[in-house]
């Protein structure tokens, strides 16, 4: 048995899904966070949720920051296509009330943190 | 843009004809009045004809235009696996064992990956066997080891490679019996 982690740092030539450099995705993404930051009044108005602007602003900041460190173009673009999708499906009401509520994961249990717990969870 | 064209053309051959139509001078001709008006039309100013190539090539997946991306490729966040079984799933990678009956080494020239087993428990009443493991029966076959090991890194997955001793095949021929080395043969006594 043997672990090995291929550390093999090659560049390489490929085709881009939509931005050509690093500063065209970042573009991108900005323009997504506002996108999505301009709808929240609109969201929390329109959508029966329990949160308020504040709540959601956050949730959109942590959502964001939850891929920070990808570096690679093209999957920061795909990335930005999800977003862009779920973003019309929230603003144009293809979600509903579970599906926003989705994003604080209020429902998932929290996973155990001490040795007994993650034990009897049979995970770790 | 080839409706357009097509118009435009049609409009000049319009034109021409009802020039050609005028020449006789026939006195129920209506030609000087749409010869104007086609005129006119002709002096439109629309938007300028677009090549037909630059429409075709718009998107940079279509066109040619490459870039360069250094580092492993990770799709974890993108392939819509839940973060739980790509952080701390373990994939073995190694060759199907060989089958005991009269197969040789058949379907064993090819590399496996499968998860670690969890969540499974054997039925209480029948005795079958039930997991609750999403990925537990899913088993991919790779040409070589190194197409596996590609694609657990880039499904951010950690691996492990279970490298199958090589076995020597034993010599089995009737001389052997009497070799006089080997304590293969049989005393007679």
């Amino acid at each position: 048995m043997a672990t090995v982690k291929a550390a093999s740092v090659v560049t390489r030539q490929v085709r881009p899904i939509l931005s050509l450099t690093q500063e065209d995705s970042r573009r991108r993404v900005l323009a997504l966070y506002k996108a999505w930051y301009r709808q929240i009044p609109h969201i929390v108005s329109e959508i029966d949720i329990p949160k308020n602007q504040k709540q959601c602003q956050e949730k959109l900041r942590e959502e964001f920051l939850k891929h920070k460190d990808v570096k690679d173009i093209r999957v920061i673009d795909m990335l930005i296509i999800k977003g862009q999708m779920e973003l019309k499906e929230t603003v144009t009401k293809w979600k509903q009330v579970g599906h926003v509520m989705a994003y604080w994961k209020d429902t998932v249990n929290k996973k155990p943190t001490d040795f007994l717990g993650k034990f009897l969870d049979g995970k770790d | 843009m080839a409706s357009r064209i097509l118009s435009q053309t049609s409009l000049k051959f319009l034109r021409n004809a009802s020039k050609v139509s005028r020449q006789p001078a026939a006195p129920f001709s209506v030609g000087a009045v749409h010869s104007d008006k086609i005129d006119d039309e002709l002096k439109k100013r629309e938007a300028p004809l677009v090549p037909v190539d630059s429409m075709t090539q718009t998107h940079p997946h279509q066109s040619g235009v490459t870039i360069s991306v250094t580092g492993v490729e990770d799709v974890g966040v993108i392939s819509g696996v839940p973060e739980e079984h790509i952080k701390n799933r373990l994939v073995r990678i190694c060759k199907p064992a060989r089958n005991s009956m009269q197969s040789g080494s058949a379907n064993t020239h090819h590399w496996e990956m499968e998860f670690e087993s969890r969540e499974r428990w054997e039925n209480p009443l029948m005795g079958w066997s039930s997991t609750a493991d999403p990925l537990s029966n899913l088993k991919v076959s790779f040409a070589s080891e190194a197409e596996a090991i590609e694609f657990c890194e880039k499904n951010g997955w950690q691996w492990f490679i279970e490298v199958p001793k090589e076995t020597k095949p034993k010599v089995k021929n009737y001389g052997v019996n009497f070799s006089w080395n080997k304590r293969t043969r049989v005393s007679t006594k």
